[in-house]
């Protein structure tokens, strides 16, 4: 009796803490679980319910040990700032900042001056280690930033406008006065991309290997970096543009024209999967949040625009200008013009974005283009006078995974994730609005029923390719001219008759088709609708 | 039918009433009859059977008549063979009958099963009514009688009647089998009374007596049986029960399989060897060849050389310079042999001299004949050859006169034709009598040759004459030993080198050791016929004639064979000469492959020096190539690296500066502007340094680029005037071509017009509707878009031909929702997106089961569902149990 009742107490005492552990956990487990199970009830098949069941089990139970295992993979948690008492955030500057934080942080803010070759745009690659630079008037610069090595540094003597990795540090592409060219590491240029003409704007779609370019022209080209195919050349047809961005999650291209227009591309079709109308002015800068959900414009009429991409639909108003953006991997929104930067954020979760920080550069150094460096909380800002890196906390993902983006990576490791990735490139058809959608059933969409005209000239087009087909010389008795013709009359015939079935059948639909309209009677209810008076369909 | 029946009986009711014979013989007599009618087959027609009845009058009582119905109703199934109602229970007047049948002989069975058994019970039942009046009075009194004596109720003594029951009813087959006088004479009817009398004045008697009563008096109605396909359905239901009951046993073990993501088929069976090494490992050495071998491959040194450096492997492989020599000069010769013979194919396939050839052919001819004799495979092959050819034949009639030439003379008649027409005509349809012919097929062939060959052996083997085979023994014995003693070596051509010598001389020793086992053989069987008794009486000496010659066709026909298969060699004569001592071995076999193994080794030999000899010549064509193609990829690169450089070394002679000053930066230029109205709205803390910026940046970029074009300024200034008309615009357009708007309804110009009616009456009422009908359906898509509610937003509803097939064109089989499928594949299975714990079960085939393991057909555990539940229940407490047992 006693054991037993040893045994009842834990019993008791048990149940509460693991509770709150399975609580905890299934708000963790949620994370690793795509959706929902679908609901099995609707399900008439015994058979197949079974099965999903177990497999939901199955996906259950991984989930849960991804949970578990979270805490050993995902060990760092991410920085972020506390405000005391009536201290806001926003009022915090770099200098105090810098105060508080390790060495290897601070390391990160610096200003790099070079006054000489105009504003810089900056590109970091997707591990966050290594950094492009492109300063206007023809400098070229890739640089490891974790160590401040300048890798190589190279003047093209002519205007680049634009600077964008491709897979990997080993290349990198610049948009230059005529042509856009792609360099390796140790600057030495590689290929002249002649069918881009001169472009403004390069983006580099990474699961798809895929360049983007937008040309002064408005014209928007992709490019296969593996094959050196062209997948599409497409005019947008709204002038000028130099607002690209390309979507992380999906891979889709937005650009943003003078009409306050923002267009959404993919490679495979000229016409635009979406097209908004985000401003009453022009768009001046795009940005996307990784999780592809959200997007951000700004616009000339002062407005920054927080859009929900499920919807279409504003979620959010900002006053203000910004002739860049950038989200950061945690969701901060880093805005600047002229030579402030204002970082955004939803500090509390919900997706009203507020003020986070500000950072004022320098008098007179303009702004050119505001990137968040991967995996560390660094916003590297290009500007008039060379460029700078600030503090943001809060702003990079803690912990990386090194089969998607290593910092530190090793020569022999960049080489398998290059071979791999190769491996994994995506064909350019499957970058759509929704790629979770690949693999389902494909939509119904109504068929586009061909007009009476063309249908007439599709049957007159069968009918000469009948009549063209030459007949073969029979033996001699079945090679009279009165034969021949009958073939060739037959031959017809057999051409026109399915066009001409075609046509019966849609003039004449089945009777049990229109029987079936006929009975659908949804107001009464099922036991009375036989007695319904049965109307013929119209 | 019935009526006929009717009117018999009451006939027979009326010759009752007057004739007053005793009723136990006509009883008897009915009951004969009803046998008779029952024995299957032949009936006597009605009118026969009335006259039976005339001359055999029966008595029949009042009550007959009241069972007519009965006997309707009885009748409709009266040729079914049907349970006896006293069998089946149905009625109680036949129980204590029942009883008696129970140790009646089977067959008595069948009398009582009668189709109108219940015309004779009825007359059973008259009889019993009728006895009833004189046995109601003893069986009375000697109940009281009963009564006075032992003071008890007459009810005490049933169980001494029903034993009773049972002993009377011996005398029942009994009188049924052995008739009385009466009945042998043909006019005795048996009553229960006459069987009860003999049973007077025994105990139990007055019992039976009243029961005899009771049922006599109690007449219950006898149910029909029931009909064949009730019957059968009742069956049917039976054993469905049944065999439900056998196949729920299985449900479990079933369900449980078929719930089951994954049935493993039980790992733990250890198959046998997996691997190659596993099985050599177990090899052991059996013939004197393969221990040879072993024992070379386990030698000691030599293992001991390869677990070293392996230097005295080399020493362990000498070989003198002479056996080198002797190896080349061998070579050198076969060689010149082979060049020899060559050359001398050549210069015959150039001969063109027709008679050699038709010379050549007929040998040929020959040989195949001798051949087909002898070869059982290759006369095989030839019957089948011509057995196709005669199908074909057949089936084409090729040669039936059939064709355009064959018709077109036979139109104008043979006798017109010249001589050689007509011949070609008569060889054709001789060729197709050939062709036709019934050949002796394949079978036969065989057939014959199978016989003949079993007549050969029963000449030699057989016990029907043992003098022949005497004597072949004799001849045989003699044989042998002649090869025993002859044994040459020829002296010149290719048998006459050492390797071929040597060889020979290996053939020759087991030859010989064959030879001497077949000696000893015979010599056995030669002694045993000796002792043991001849029984043969005569023996055909046609066979054994037969069977010599035949022996030497073979032997011709092996020296032709291998004439053939040399060709013309050099060494043909000496092969001849061999050929001719190997013949006379017994063993047809064994000279046969001696012949096929020669060449081989000998072919195997000049492959060898040809390989040697071309050896340095393939290296030589080799190399070459490789270096030419090295040098190729060489240029290429070359040329490639060539061109890489080109345009860099272009771009580098090029290098201008270039300060680009376009739109890009002008708009920079109008940002203070902008910026300047914003600052009256933005927080004080920022407001001075910005403006203190904007100030600087305007002085410092004003310097360095250039203003935009007039234009320019202008169309950005109005840029975002009229954005939203333009992008409404836009849309309806768009709208308008994913949507196209409906036709408008036309009538062709002129057409209809000179009557006026058409103007008036406007358009024709089906194109109207027709319009209006396009139009609403335009209007539902364009509800149903996507950016249907959507004022700024346009989605593409185009579709993208390339992307379709990312998508499956219908659902897959056991999915009905659309919803569900996606659900369900929603979550990857791949290692890389789940744990490496979590993937095995997902990705676990429905099937796991190692290659090479035997599936067994399923069984049923037996094990009762309560058991089971017991321990399930057990099994959660057995691990608390144990969970206590390691606390305390």
């Amino acid at each position: 009796m006693a054991v037993e009742q040893e045994n009842g107490d834990p019993g008791k005492l048990r149940p509460t803490i693991e509770e709150d552990i399975s609580e905890e956990m299934k708000i963790k487990q949620k994370k690793y679980l795509r959706g929902e199970g679908a609901n099995l009830e609707v399900l008439q098949d015994k058979k197949l319910k079974g099965q999903l069941a177990a497999r939901e089990r199955l996906f259950d139970k991984s989930a849960m040990i991804a949970a578990r295992t979270e805490k050993w993979l995902m060990p760092t948690e991410g920085g972020y700032m506390e405000p005391e008492g009536i201290e806001k955030t926003w009022q915090i500057k770099q200098e105090s900042i810098a105060r508080e934080v390790d060495i290897s942080s601070s390391k990160n803010q610096y200003d790099i001056v070079l006054p000489e070759l105009g504003p810089y745009s900056l590109d970091y690659t997707s591990s966050g280690r290594y950094m492009a630079l492109a300063g206007r008037k023809g400098h070229l610069a890739i640089i490891d930033v974790k160590s401040m090595d300048v890798i190589r540094e190279i003047q093209v003597r002519e205007t680049v406008r634009d600077v964008v990795f491709l897979h990997n540090e080993l290349f990198f592409a610049a948009a230059q006065k005529k042509y856009t060219y792609i360099y390796n590491r140790e600057g030495t240029e590689l290929h002249c991309l002649k069918e881009h003409g001169p472009v403004v704007k390069l983006q580099f779609l990474k699961n798809h290997f895929l360049l983007a370019s937008m040309n002064k022209f408005g014209q928007l080209r992709y490019q296969d970096v593996t094959t050196g195919v062209m997948i599409g050349s497409y005019r947008t047809g709204q002038g000028r543009c130099d607002v690209m961005q390309v979507n992380p999650f999906n891979g889709v291209v937005a650009s943003g024209h003078s009409g306050g227009t923002v267009n959404m591309w993919k490679p495979t079709s000229g016409a635009p999967l979406v097209k908004m109308l985000c401003h009453q002015g022009p768009v001046m800068s795009l940005a996307f949040h990784p999780n592809g959900h959200l997007m951000a414009t700004a616009g000339m009429d002062k407005k920054i625009k927080l859009w929900d991409l499920r919807k279409f639909e504003v979620l959010q108003q900002i006053p203000g200008h910004a002739k860049t953006m950038n989200f950061s991997q945690k969701g901060l929104l880093a805005s600047a013009t002229g030579s402030f930067v204002q970082i955004l954020g939803d500090l509390n979760g919900s997706n009203k974005y507020s003020r986070y920080m500000n950072h004022s550069m320098a008098k007179g150094y303009q702004i050119q283009e505001v990137v968040f460096r991967p995996y560390e909380d660094v916003l590297g800002i290009g500007h008039s006078m060379g460029w700078s890196s600030i503090l943001i906390p809060g702003a990079g993902e803690p912990n990386f995974d090194s089969w998607v983006a290593n910092p530190y990576e090793t020569t022999k490791q960049r080489r398998e994730k290059e071979i791999r990735s190769l491996l994994d490139k995506l064909p350019p058809e499957s970058v759509m609005l929704d790629p979770s959608k690949i693999g389902t059933l494909r939509p119904t969409w109504k068929k586009n029923k061909p007009t009476k005209l063309e249908r007439e000239a599709e049957l007159e087009a069968a009918v000469a390719a009948a009549k063209s087909i030459p007949l073969k010389n029979k033996t001699k008795g079945k090679n009279k001219p009165s034969k021949k013709l009958k073939k060739k009359y037959e031959a017809v015939d057999r051409a026109k008759r399915p066009f001409l079935e075609k046509q019966i059948e849609e003039e004449n639909p089945s009777k049990k088709k229109m029987k079936t309209e006929s009975v659908v009677d949804d107001e009464l209810p099922k036991s009375l609708q036989r007695f319904a008076r049965k109307k013929p369909a119209t | 039918m019935a009526d006929t029946k009717r009117k018999n009986r009451d006939t027979n009711t009326k010759m009752a009433r007057k004739s007053k014979t005793p009723r136990s013989s006509d009883k008897k007599v009915m009951k004969m009859g009803g046998d008779k009618r029952k024995k299957s087959g032949p009936h006597l027609p009605n009118a026969m059977k009335r006259e039976i009845e005339l001359l055999n009058p029966k008595i029949g009582s009042d009550d007959e008549i009241d069972s007519d119905e009965e006997f309707a109703g009885k009748d409709v199934y009266e040729y079914e063979e049907e349970i006896p109602e006293e069998e089946s229970k149905k009625n109680k007047r036949y129980d204590p009958v029942e009883n008696f049948e129970f140790e009646l002989p089977k067959d008595f069975k069948d009398e009582n099963v009668d189709s109108d058994e219940v015309d004779s019970d009825d007359f059973d039942d008259t009889a019993q009514n009728l006895g009833d009046d004189g046995e109601e009075d003893d069986d009375g009194r000697h109940a009281r009688m009963l009564q006075e004596i032992t003071g008890l109720p007459s009810d005490a003594f049933g169980g001494k009647k029903l034993k009773n029951n049972i002993v009377v009813s011996e005398a029942y087959p009994e009188n049924e089998y052995n008739p009385s006088g009466d009945v042998l004479d043909g006019n005795g009817h048996i009553s229960i009374q006459d069987l009860l009398d003999p049973l007077r004045g025994k105990s139990g008697f007055s019992k039976l007596q009243k029961n005899v009563d009771r049922i006599e008096t109690k007449q219950m109605s006898i149910h029909a049986p029931l009909r064949n396909t009730d019957r059968k359905k009742l069956e049917r239901k039976a054993a469905y029960e049944q065999s439900k009951k056998y196949i729920t046993k299985w449900e479990p073990l079933i369900k449980r399989n078929r719930e089951a993501p994954t049935i493993f088929f039980d790992e733990k069976t250890d198959l046998n060897f997996s691997t190659v090494g596993a099985i050599a490992s177990e090899f052991e050495p059996r013939t004197e060849f393969e221990k040879q071998m072993a024992a070379l491959v386990n030698n000691s040194e030599v293992a001991e050389a390869h677990r070293k450096d392996g230097a005295r492997l080399l020493e362990l492989n000498k070989v003198t310079e002479e056996d080198v020599k002797d190896h080349q000069d061998r070579l050198a010769k076969m060689r010149t042999l082979l060049f020899r013979h060559e050359m001398k194919a050549k210069r015959i396939k150039k001969i063109k001299s027709k008679t050699y050839h038709r010379l050549m052919k007929k040998d040929r001819l020959k040989a195949e004949a001798h051949q087909i004799e002898t070869d059982p495979e290759a006369a095989k092959k030839l019957a089948m050859k011509q057995e196709y050819e005669r199908i074909q034949e057949r089936a084409t009639q090729k040669h039936n006169n059939n064709n355009k030439w064959a018709k077109r003379i036979l139109e104008r008649g043979l006798a017109v034709q010249d001589d050689g027409t007509r011949a070609a005509i008569s060889e054709q349809l001789h060729r197709k009598a050939l062709l036709t012919r019934k050949m002796n097929s394949v079978r036969d062939d065989s057939n014959s040759d199978d016989s003949s060959d079993s007549d050969a052996d029963d000449d030699v083997s057989g016990g029907s004459d043992q003098e022949g085979k005497l004597k072949m023994l004799e001849r045989a014995k003699q044989k042998t030993l002649k090869v025993l003693e002859d044994d040459e070596i020829p002296n010149s051509g290719l048998l006459s080198l050492p390797f071929m010598a040597r060889g020979l001389e290996k053939k020759k020793a087991a030859a010989e050791e064959e030879a001497k086992l077949a000696l000893q053989e015979y010599e056995a069987s030669i002694k045993q016929p000796e002792d043991t008794d001849n029984l043969e009486t005569g023996t055909s000496v046609g066979r054994r004639v037969f069977g010599a010659p035949k022996q030497q066709i073979q032997d011709s026909s092996e020296k032709i064979r291998s004439n053939n298969y040399y060709g013309n060699t050099d060494s043909e004569d000496d092969y001849e000469t061999k050929e001719d001592v190997d013949v006379r071995h017994a063993k047809k076999s064994y000279v046969r492959k001696d012949v096929t193994v020669n060449p081989s080794v000998l072919r195997d030999k000049s492959q060898i020096g040809h390989d040697d000899l071309f050896k340095s010549f393939d290296e030589i064509v080799k190399d070459p190539g490789t270096k030419t193609t090295y040098d190729v990829a060489l240029f290429a690169n070359n040329s490639w690296q060539k061109k890489q450089n080109q345009p860099r070394n272009t771009e580098q002679m090029k290098s201008k500066t270039e300060v680009d000053a376009n739109g890009k930066d002008s708009l920079e230029v109008m940002e203070p502007a902008l910026d300047e109205q914003e600052e009256a709205e933005n927080d004080s803390d920022i407001e001075g340094t910005i403006r203190m910026v904007d100030g600087i940046l305007s002085a410092v970029d004003d310097s360095n680029y250039e203003l935009p074009s007039q234009a320019e300024l202008i169309r950005r200034a109005f840029a975002g005037d009229d954005v939203e008309e333009e992008f409404e615009k836009d849309k309806e357009e768009i709208l308008n071509e994913e949507n196209p708007e409906p036709e408008k309804p036309m009538l062709l110009p002129g057409w209809g017009q000179w009557t006026h009616v058409q103007k008036k009456r406007g358009l024709p009422s089906w194109m109207l509707t027709e319009h209006a009908n396009a139009k609403k359906k335009r209007e539902e898509a364009l509800k149903k878009r996507k950016d249907a509610h959507l004022k700024n937003v346009i989605i593409s509803e185009k579709v993208d031909k390339k992307a379709e097939k990312l998508h499956t064109k219908t659902l897959p089989y056991p999915y009905t929702s659309q919803e569900v499928f996606e659900q369900s594949i929603r979550n990857p299975i791949g290692p890389d997106f789940n744990p490496a714990t979590a993937v095995g079960p997902i990705i676990c085939p429905p099937v796991v089961k190692r290659p090479g393991l035997i599936i067994k057909p399923i069984k049923v555990e037996e094990m009762k569902s309560y058991e089971r539940a017991v321990e399930q229940k057990q099994g959660g407490n057995t691990r608390n149990a144990k969970k206590r047992k390691q606390k305390s």
